[in-house]
């Protein structure tokens, strides 16, 4: 035995000589560049969600950098960041924030996707005093726990359907209307959940059904069979893109006929083009649309940061990218007020924040979530084959007027 | 017991005074190194059950799921209403002074050795009789039931997860959280060690050896083999659960499927490791974690996008080239260092005789 003790020592030298040269880099703002660390999901389920967001990042940092990039102190600064992949898991999002952290050495850092991620990854900014701009972590317990140094570009997440639901109370002439509802077990889901519970309470709506849907979701038969059989007034579904394609895919398979079909991740999930005229009349829950008249100096307004977008990554930008795209301009705009790189400077510069962006007002409630900017509807409709969202509420944006309800499956061609 | 030789007593020393010195060495590290820990205990721990038992399990990550939930239930509940911390809206907030936050956690710990252990025993009651493919399996199916019972539960958080509570604020030094995680999950790590080697210096690994290598005459020899499995999964229970509660207040956030229950990670990188190192040694584990963890902290974040299809790599080669680890090929090729005595006439006359 003692001869591989020899071995071991030996091992264990070449480590520990490996770690030491390791510790090297250490700087937030390197040489002209800030550097901003984020772990994005690049692998598993939300890596679809993951790639919007980065991409995201991505445009606004090579748009801020081209158009002068940020100045603090009279001196021309460029935005970098240094990327991990989480997985999809929080336990390697806590652990690489940590990375990001105390190894890389970043002192400013971006959201993740997902809230179930940012819950994971918000305990450590906080520890470390990190200022954290996020714009993809819309879970409501993200902004009642105290966290100072935790910011949002977007809506909570109990705010997503509440509206759907008023909607439909509406067109049932004010009276409550049954609901059947499936969420999946997860934080983000589950909090656009208790924004339905909260929104039929106040309308006297009946909830029948309310269903767990399990989180790699591929499958919710059992649900929409129920469905079928007491045919509620308005079925709500939500599990991030997965859930959206397989709500739709086996909603149009199992020919239910509902009234209303309110989701949320339609536009991440790409419905209109991978589900065309399938998923015509689902109504959405969006934090952003491209016809929304918001406009700011780097990216003009929606539509043209949509056709930006569209020429760099091939494809139509969901919500997930304009929102973190806004993130980064939140973090110029702080980086220039504070005129430091101070951490404590730059987050009282967050917390009085208050702006425009093409993705909509940004301002911060005490909690760190945006109040200034309202959810939006839209409704996927089609003309021939070709389909697209349509902003239905709220009525200032609308575009189109609200469909209801939606007609039978025998009925549509 | 053998006593302890001189050399390997210089060995021991040496790597209590490293892991000792090591948060203060590479202070940037601690969270990794905290890591490192776990996953040694973990991979020590399955090789008692899968290397020295030969009952390949999948199921030890029920044991450290269960931890980690205890741990974090028993902190909270032991001073506020459970109930009230984990809902989902989570409109108050409950602070635990430092005093309550390390009561807590101790009490949380304890518990969280004892009942995994307990639930080991009382599943492996029912079935332990399984043999073969048809326990492991088995066990696949334990891991991922108690994810999915986890996440329905609304006590615990549900699918939203549990937010551990965090280190007390108290404490203003921003180091103390990593250190103190780091001494707790290394003295678990010299712990689980301990025990493991006395458990390699006794009969109970005899026996252990004689059910692997065939349960059938073990039983005809008169040895009562359930009793002896059953003890011996609870024992990889109890440090499985101390690992879980360990991790659980480090990572701050449980959720039911991807932390806790976590089988799809953890579950299988505990049997990946101690294969990696030779399973059925002492020292395979430790070596096979240690340098698991090295080539995913080193070399994941250099391959984007890319490191599962590694990792899926690593898995072929280890089985193909090192099917029975590194501690195995080593042996292979230096028999003599592992003490055992080779005669050259005998083995010359072998080759000759070929």
């Amino acid at each position: 035995m003692n001869k591989i003790a020899k071995l071991f020592v030996t091992f264990i030298s070449a480590i520990t000589l490996a770690l030491v040269s390791f510790t090297s880099s250490f700087a937030k703002v390197e040489g002209e560049y800030i550097v901003l660390g984020s772990a994005i999901s690049l692998t598993g389920k939300y890596s679809s969600n993951g790639v919007h967001t980065q991409n995201g990042y991505n445009m606004a940092v090579d748009r801020i950098n081209k158009m002068g990039g940020v100045e603090v102190q009279g001196k021309k600064y460029k935005f970098e960041i240094i990327y991990y992949d989480d997985e999809s898991n929080p336990k390697r999002a806590a652990q690489l924030a940590e990375r990001l952290i105390k190894q890389d050495g970043v002192h400013y850092m971006l959201g993740p996707y997902s809230s179930g991620l940012t819950k994971a990854i918000a305990p450590v900014t906080e520890k470390y005093k990190i200022p954290m701009v996020e714009a993809n972590g819309a879970s409501r317990s993200l902004f009642t726990k105290g966290y100072k140094y935790l910011f949002a570009v977007l809506s909570p997440a109990n705010q997503y359907l509440e509206v759907a639901i008023d909607l439909a109370v509406e067109k049932n002439g004010g009276k409550g209307v049954k609901i059947a509802q499936a969420f999946e077990q997860d934080a983000f889901s589950q909090d656009v959940r208790l924004g339905i519970l909260d929104a039929a309470k106040r309308t006297g709506s009946e909830i029948i059904i309310d269903d767990k849907l399990p989180k790699e979701l591929n499958d919710m038969a059992a649900t929409l069979a129920k469905v079928k059989a007491v045919k509620p007034d308005v079925l709500v579904v939500s599990g991030h893109t997965k859930g959206a394609l397989t709500a739709i895919r086996q909603i149009s398979e199992m020919k239910v006929d509902v009234p209303m079909l309110a989701m949320t991740h339609c536009d991440a999930a790409k419905l209109s083009k991978q589900h065309g005229k399938k998923s015509e009349f689902a109504l959405c829950a969006s934090q952003w649309h491209k016809n929304l008249s918001y406009k700011d100096k780097f990216f003009g307004s929606g539509k043209k940061y949509a056709k930006d977008f569209q020429k760099e990554f091939g494809y139509d930008p969901p919500y997930q990218s304009a929102e973190s795209s806004a993130a980064l301009l939140v973090f110029k705009d702080a980086f220039e007020r504070a005129n430091s790189f101070d951490r404590d400077a730059v987050r009282d510069a967050l917390v009085d924040t208050e702006m425009q962006t093409f993705y909509g007002n940004i301002k911060f409630g005490p909690g760190g979530q945006n109040v200034a900017k309202p959810m939006i509807l839209f409704q996927v409709r089609c003309k021939g084959d070709d389909c697209e969202n349509r902003v239905v509420a709220p009525t200032k944006w609308a575009s189109d007027k609200f469909y209801h309800p939606i007609p039978k499956w025998s009925e549509r061609s | 017991m053998e006593k302890v030789k001189q050399k390997d007593l210089i060995l021991y020393s040496g790597l209590i005074i490293l892991g000792l010195a090591a948060p203060y060495l590479f202070s940037a590290f601690k969270v990794q190194l905290t890591y490192l820990c776990v996953l040694i205990v973990l991979a020590m721990t399955w090789n008692l059950q899968g290397g020295e038992m030969g009952y390949n399990t999948f199921g030890n990550i029920l044991f450290y799921g269960l931890g980690m939930y205890l741990t974090a239930s028993v902190q909270v509940g032991m001073f506020f209403p459970l109930a009230e911390w984990t809902e989902s809206g989570g409109e108050k907030t409950f602070v635990h002074t430092t005093a309550q936050y390390f009561q807590g956690i101790g009490v949380g710990l304890l518990v969280s050795a004892i009942i995994p252990a307990i639930i080991a025993g009382a599943i492996g009651y029912a079935i332990l009789g399984l043999r073969g493919h048809y326990f492991a399996i088995c066990t696949l199916g334990l891991g991922i039931a108690a994810g999915e019972i986890a996440g329905g539960i609304e006590i615990i958080g549900a699918g939203q997860g549990f937010t551990t509570p965090p280190f007390p604020a108290e404490i203003v030094d921003t180091e103390a959280r990593g250190k103190f995680f780091y001494f707790l999950s290394f003295a678990l790590l010299v712990g689980t060690f301990i025990f493991v080697k006395y458990i390699y210096g006794s009969r109970f690994r005899l026996i252990l050896n004689a059910i692997r290598d065939n349960e059938d005459k073990a039983e005809a020899m008169g040895i009562q083999t359930m009793k002896y499995k059953i003890v011996g999964w609870m024992c990889s229970a109890f440090f499985c659960g101390l690992a879980g509660g360990i991790m659980g207040g480090l990572i701050g956030y449980i959720d039911s499927t991807d932390v806790a229950f976590d089988g799809r990670e953890m579950g299988v990188f505990m049997v990946l490791m101690a294969i990696l190192g030779g399973k059925g040694t002492l020292w395979g584990p430790v070596i096979g974690a240690t340098l698991f963890h090295f080539f995913k902290e080193g070399l994941w974040t250099l391959i984007l996008g890319w490191q599962y299809v590694a990792l899926g790599v690593l898995i072929v080669v280890i089985v193909v080239y090192f099917p029975e680890g590194l501690m195995g090929w080593l042996r292979e090729k230096y028999p003599e260092r592992f003490g055992e005595v080779i005669d050259e006439k005998d083995r010359k006359a072998q080759v000759e005789l070929k």
